[in-house]
């Protein structure tokens, strides 16, 4: 085959489903997963607190609360909901499970052992961080016009992976790429999915998570300066 | 020339498979005689309008949307339709399609279309057997290779499967006009009962070639991609049809793009796929009335290219 070939296929030839099914994932899931709704919505205010309180232990607490999200985001809507109808949503859903394995250990051995955030600065990143997050999990209702399509934190990979970037400041620039890989792989494959099925709204969330990665690469939170 | 199907066969073969007509439907079919075909190699008659199942029928487990998609292929049962075509390459279809046949009792009266598409050439049976699984059916009355995808051994053994009396017909695909070089090379010098290419007003590069040989080697022609995925609807149907439409046989611009494509002489049916009952009843219309004829065809070309 010659590369001629390969230029007569467009996106739009690799993709095998409507925005219909696509936005009845996030229905089906939700209907599925009521009430428990209620556990991921308090595990994004437990996120949020723990990055308010920001010593060590909470920490740790945030990324393991980041694991727990990636594994029922891959393991339930990646490979159960998704995967049927797209096959690399699968093999994703494996990644995504593998990136929780990473966040575990990471959790479990990483000494932290810099000094503490200004409260001030803290309040600011938890209230942020809970604002920016429980804003994106509404794009899948602004695009489908449905309460039940919400994309929760923990439950839909979009919303997940875009509130889990800014939480990954807390490791360090020379281990933090590693943890970025996936983000920035699954926002492109999820731009180029949604651009395809003209989903616009919702385009707007990889597009932002695939930012945030980007600069995530480089940016180091400016440590607390001490007056004496 | 059209073979005609009589009413009275078409509702005797439903009553068999125990489906209900709209009566509704069917009386404003004109003529209600559904057009057939015969398929060159053996002469059985086809009905013209089949459907083809990408995108639409690939819905996973929604039990919501499966029960929508059977209300589909109802609709294309009552309407006359026969022949359905799947792949494995269509993510969860071949699945919901079994979905949907075991709900309407309908494995006897679907002519089930499927495809090889594996690089692994020595896994066509297995293919097959899983596609056929998942169909509920026993055997698929045609197998085609997936976009020539290591066609040399799919082909060998479809043969051998169609001596063993494992499958009915065996043919070949492509789309979007690839390949037509080899497709064409492919068809002088193989065996085929089935080719599947893209044929419609706006894409008739097969015209050139590919049509005048299936003709001359008796082979029966499948035109995918009836609306171009519906880009044709999108660009075409808020204008105007012509005035001489209905005496070509045409009603909307889904009877329009269909009555085009299977009225050239060569072509045995064409496959539109759909997720809606009222689009499914749009393109079925095409399987009835009358035919444009040469000069109306010319016709129907020019009046889209101008538009
Ligand atoms: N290489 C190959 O073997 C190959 C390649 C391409 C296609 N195929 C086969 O050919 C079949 C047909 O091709 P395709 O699915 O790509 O495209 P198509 O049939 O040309 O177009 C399908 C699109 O047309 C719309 N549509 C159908 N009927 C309509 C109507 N009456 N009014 C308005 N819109 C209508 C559908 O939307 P709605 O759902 O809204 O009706 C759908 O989006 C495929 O399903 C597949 O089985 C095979």
């Amino acid at each position: 085959m010659t590369d001629v070939f390969w230029f007569s296929y467009s996106l739009s030839d690799f993709l095998m489903f409507g925005p219909e099914v696509f936005l009845r994932l996030f229905v089906r899931i939700n209907q599925d997963f009521w009430p428990w709704q209620g556990g991921a919505v308090a595990m994004m205010v437990l996120v949020a607190g723990l990055l308010v309180r920001g010593d060590k232990p909470a920490k740790r607490a945030v990324l393991l609360l980041l694991a727990a999200a990636w594994i029922w985001s891959g393991a339930g809507f990646l490979m159960e909901y998704y995967g049927p109808i797209n096959i690399p949503a699968t093999w994703f859903g494996w990644a995504f499970i593998l990136q929780a394995a990473l966040l575990t250990v990471a959790a479990l051995v990483w000494p932290w052992d810099g000094s503490p955030e200004k409260p001030a600065r803290q309040w600011h990143a938890g209230t942020a961080w809970l604002a920016m997050t429980a804003l994106l999990s509404l794009l899948a209702v602004a695009q489908s016009g449905n309460w039940q399509a919400i994309a929760l934190f923990g439950i839909a990979p979009d919303v997940t992976i875009a509130a889990s970037v800014p939480c990954l400041l807390l490791l360090p620039r020379r281990v933090r790429w590693l943890f970025l890989l996936l983000p920035l792989l699954w926002s492109v494959f999820s731009a180029a999915t949604l651009w395809t099925l003209g989903t616009r709204l919702m385009f707007v969330l990889p597009l932002f998570t695939l930012v945030l990665t980007v600069m995530s690469f480089w940016f180091s939170p400016r440590p607390v300066q001490n007056r004496d | 020339m059209a073979t005609q199907w009589t009413r009275r066969q078409f509702l005797a073969t439903l009553a068999a498979a125990g489906l209900s007509v709209r009566m509704s439907a069917l009386m404003a079919a004109p003529g209600a005689e559904a057009i057939t075909r015969p398929i060159p190699s053996s002469g059985e008659p086809l009905p013209v309008i089949g459907m083809g199942t990408w995108r639409t029928f690939n819905v996973g487990g929604d039990q919501h949307l499966v029960s929508e998609r059977t209300q589909v292929l109802k609709t294309f049962f009552e309407w006359g339709g026969t022949l359905v075509d799947s792949s494995p390459m269509y993510g969860s279809a071949d699945d919901v399609m079994g979905e949907a046949l075991d709900a309407l009792n309908a494995h006897e009266r679907v002519f089930g279309a499927n495809k090889i598409w594996t690089r692994d050439g020595g896994a066509t049976r297995e293919q097959d057997r899983a596609s056929r699984r998942k169909w509920g059916i026993d055997r698929f009355d045609l197998q085609q290779v997936h976009n020539l995808l290591a066609w040399e051994p799919h082909l060998e053994t479809l043969k051998q499967m169609k001596a063993d009396g494992d499958i009915r017909y065996l043919g070949i695909t492509t789309s979007h006009g690839r390949r037509h070089r080899d497709f064409a090379r492919i068809m002088e010098q193989e065996p085929l009962d089935f080719v599947q290419l893209t044929y419609n007003v706006l894409d008739r590069e097969a015209e050139q070639r590919l049509l005048p040989l299936a003709r001359e080697r008796g082979i029966a022609v499948i035109a995918n991609r009836p609306f171009q995925g519906g880009s044709l609807f999108r660009r075409y149907q808020s204008e105007p049809l012509p005035g001489w439409a209905a005496e070509a046989g045409c009603g909307n611009w889904a009877e329009f793009f269909l009555k085009f494509i299977v009225s050239h002489p060569a072509v045995t049916c064409a496959i539109p796929a759909t997720t809606k009952v009222k689009h499914m009843e749009e393109n079925m219309g095409a399987q009835y009335g009358n035919l444009p004829d040469e000069q109306q065809r010319r016709q129907m070309a020019d009046y889209v290219a101008g538009l």
